[in-house]
């Protein structure tokens, strides 16, 4: 138990001191081959979205802030069903009902993570590429076909996983990292991670995924959120029918 | 009540920068060496070798990453030695191999390993068989299994054998959702060509 | 000037202070969190339990949740109990927790470790104490302060070039004591709760001084030094946990309760099912210390059963030395006198036999087995170890 304490400690003392590393060379967007969205009016379901958003403190320290994240929740929300009907599709988000299915779709969205850090770690992350990711353009990935067989998910054709996570840095976060900059030793203020991803449910591959470290766009205004979301569908295979440009951009 | 602690932990593991590595790519055809052993293999398609390194022993080979498919190559751990580098040696020391081991120990030393080093919780050993690794008597088995670093169930298939009082063993894991059934077929492969 | 500087910045990033309403208690059916704090400490937990829920960790045992939650009613009474949810997650250490949003989380190691109802409650009402003392959000805001200070070191270690490690170190520790004081609140309510609830109250020190005993025992085990935990040291969440056995012995011998029904049997018969998995999960955490600790303390209460002597006899073949196969082999046998009738004891009997160089009977053993399952998942490996 106290092990654990100590571990634990470690890791934030870490994150306490975290000096950013010099920006590798990172893609962001990678989409299958000649992918494009099925014609007509395609059918989204939008899985639980993970957004979280918290301040950090003078220490780096995230508190987690409900009212910035339900006003965050809100605006991506409206953003991203403008930014779809724009498109032409039709976006839903995901209810479980009475299929008794919270676990199975719960598996899914352990897996889609673990295949979207993977993308993220061995394929966008050009540093640690995988020699077969690197050498072929190609963007394989899927969760396996098995989604289709989801009650939850019938009569949809893609779902839609998004997962932003931001800390804002406070006042105390900023001066520090302004000072530390005098002394060469790089904080970072604030964390904006996000990453969407589009799963085909007929086939269970991931057709496109769009993932950065560093995002734009502050999701506690209406504005901000429009700026987040068309980061998040930067690279979103465009509007129906229209092809995309193949591989990793 | 540690739970303020993990939010700053998932805060840091989501903005670490993953170390250069230099994953190299293993093309079809003999291999020599692996694991810094008497292990060599003939893949009839490619993979991946990562340059990270789990212990000094250990060589680990991927098609997409380790988390979604990981054959992992334990060339020959002596007695008194762990199968991995011990994360927390002073308050969670891993088994070592001992001198008396029989084959049917080796999946209790993974399993033990497992649930100290990748805070597995919950991992079933299902089915074991005589098999033979590089012309030695080993065994070969199945087993399923859950980290509560990424609740992904995973399945696990592996060939062991102790020469000469040293381990030698070959496993696959993968999720059991698609990737297991996947990437089976190229780890048979890999594993009947596996010689020492 | 650098100190001056950081001492400045220090105090203008002073966290201001909004204090909930302390007035309702949260456990209120339908309250609401009413500061920017509690809100998101809420936000979280609940983000968090739609997790549980749905976690493949989560042992979804009805029979087993209902006998945990009735026994939290029990001590903490209906009215305060009725809004908890109760989630058992299989991790074997112990520990539970409750979060600002009333859900609280037991884990499967703190199961294995009590040993009677009394104990269980003991647990329970000392984290329900958390929850109605609105301590989630206390602790929140003193680690936020101290993780401040440790960034400014390493802020100043970096310009200075000189090491802070120890005192980062230091400074971490301090963290921790601000959260003893409300510990010993919890503390203290809890054993209110507890003599209360009609359990004798000295289980509430008898669950800290086998804790303590245990993590003496796992030290000693693994070659390092006993005792530590009782000085004061870094890191300890709670209280030193000697001076909280006393105090809580001394309030156990004031109220005198001490002849009560801990409700040991009730207890045992609610997690039996669960123990042969628990037991193997810790058998195999390759802690030899704690565990034979634990196992004499479980053995102390219910005598040692065939199950208790199987885990030892496991824990010992486990460990591997000579003497500890020898060892292994009497624990087997005096499982079966015991009464113990699951076929595996045969093999793992089997297994330490051949490894102590005892052929012919390791092989009567094994045969045992595979007369008792002939189609056992592992029938073809165990054959083999015969015919070799």
């Amino acid at each position: 138990m106290r092990n654990r304490v100590i571990g634990a400690v470690g890791v934030v003392l870490a994150a306490c001191v975290l000096v950013s590393a010099p920006a590798a060379a990172q893609e962001k967007t990678g989409a299958k081959t000649g992918f494009m969205l099925k014609p007509g009016a395609a059918r989204i379901v939008l899985m639980r979205p993970t957004i979280r958003v918290a301040s950090q403190s003078t220490g780096g320290m995230s508190e987690p802030n409900a009212d910035w994240t339900a006003q965050a929740v809100e605006n991506i929300d409206k953003a991203l069903r403008d930014a779809q009907a724009q498109l032409g599709n039709d976006v839903v988000s995901y209810d479980e009902g009475v299929s008794g299915e919270g676990a199975l779709t719960a598996q899914y969205g352990n897996l889609f993570s673990a295949v979207a850090d993977s993308v993220i770690t061995y394929q966008f992350f050009a540093g640690n590429r995988l020699p077969t990711k690197k050498r072929s353009k190609e963007f394989e990935w899927s969760v396996g076909p098995g989604l289709s067989g989801l009650h939850s998910l019938d009569g949809a054709d893609y779902a839609l996983f998004i997962n932003t996570r931001d800390d804002y840095g406070s006042t105390g976060r900023k001066v520090l990292q302004l000072f530390a900059a005098l002394g060469g030793v790089g904080i970072t203020s604030g964390v904006h991670i996000g990453y969407a991803g589009l799963v085909d449910l007929k086939t269970g591959e991931l057709v496109w995924l769009n993932a950065d470290r560093q995002m734009g766009g502050d999701v506690r205004t209406a504005e901000g959120a429009v700026k987040r979301v068309a980061q998040l569908l930067e690279g979103f295979p465009g509007k129906p029918g229209e092809p995309l440009a193949a591989g990793a951009k | 009540m540690f739970k303020f602690t993990t939010l700053a932990l998932s805060v840091a593991t989501m903005a670490a920068v993953p170390a250069l590595a230099g994953n190299a790519l293993v093309s079809p055809g003999a291999h020599k060496g692996i694991a810094k052993s008497s292990l060599s293999a003939t893949p009839d398609g490619e993979w991946n070798r990562l340059g990270r390194r789990d212990g000094k022993f250990v060589e680990l080979w991927t098609k997409d990453g380790d988390s979604l498919n990981k054959v992992t190559f334990f060339g020959g751990v002596p007695a008194g030695e762990p199968l991995f580098r011990e994360a927390d040696k002073k308050n969670r020391p891993l088994p070592k191999v001992s001198g008396t081991m029989l084959m049917t120990d080796i999946p209790t030393l993974l399993e033990s390993s497992y649930r100290i080093q990748f805070n597995v919780n919950r991992i079933s050993i299902d089915d074991q068989e005589p098999a033979t690794l590089g012309g030695h008597p080993g065994l070969k088995f199945r087993y399923t299994f859950v980290s509560a670093d990424d609740e992904v169930e995973r399945k696990g298939e592996a060939i062991g054998a102790i020469v000469k009082d040293r381990v030698f063993l070959v496993s696959y894991e993968a999720p059991a959702i698609y990737f297991f059934e996947k990437d089976l077929p190229a780890f048979h492969q890999l594993a009947a060509t596996l010689k020492m | 000037m650098l100190p001056f500087l950081a001492a400045a910045l220090l105090a203008a990033a002073g966290p201001a202070a909004a204090q909930a309403d302390p007035s309702l208690p949260p456990f209120t059916l339908g309250y609401e969190p009413t500061s920017v704090d509690e809100r998101g400490l809420w936000m979280d937990a609940d983000e968090r339990e739609r997790r549980l829920r749905d976690s493949t960790l989560t042992v979804r045992d009805e029979a087993l949740n209902r006998y945990l939650k009735g026994v939290l009613c029990r001590t903490v009474g209906e009215e305060r109990c009725r809004g908890v949810r109760l989630y058992v997650v299989e991790v074997p250490a112990f520990n539970a927790n409750m979060a600002p949003n009333g859900t609280m989380v037991v884990w499967t190691g703190m199961l294995l470790r009590a040993r009677n109802e009394a104990e269980l409650a003991a647990v329970l009402g000392h984290e329900f104490a958390h929850f109605e003392l609105r301590h989630g959000l206390g602790g929140f805001k003193q680690r936020r302060n101290a993780s401040d200070v440790g960034a400014w070191l390493a802020v100043l270690g970096g310009l200075t070039n000189a090491g802070t490690g120890d005192l980062q170190l230091s400074l971490l520790g301090s963290v921790y004591q601000f959260n003893r004081e409300q510990e010993e609140a919890a503390d203290r309510l809890g054993f209110q709760y507890l003599a209360a609830a009609g359990y004798p109250s000295d289980a509430a020190t008898h669950v800290w001084q086998t804790l303590m005993a245990e993590q003496d025992a796992t030290a000693v085990g693994h070659g390092r030094k006993p005792k530590q935990r009782y000085a004061a040291g870094f890191f300890d969440t709670h209280p030193t946990s000697l001076k909280r056995a006393e105090y809580l012995a001394a309030e156990a011998g004031k109220i005198g309760d001490s002849g009560r029904d801990p409700r040991a049997a009730d207890y045992h018969a609610a997690i039996a099912g669960h123990l042969p998995q628990w037991l193997e999960a810790q058998v195999k955490l390759n802690d030899f210390g704690g565990t034979e600790y634990l196992l004499q303390q479980l053995a102390a209460d219910s005598g040692w059963t065939g199950e208790l002597l199987f885990a030892r006899a496991e824990l010992y073949r486990l460990r591997g030395n000579p003497r500890d196969l020898a060892a292994s082999v009497g624990f087997y046998r005096g499982a079966l006198s015991a009464g113990y009738s699951e076929a595996r004891l045969y093999r793992n009997m089997g297994m330490s036999l051949l490894r102590s160089g005892q052929t012919s009977e390791g092989h009567t053993a094994l045969n045992e087995y595979l007369r008792l399952i002939p189609d056992a998942s592992d029938a073809k490996a165990v054959r083999a170890l015969v015919e070799q």
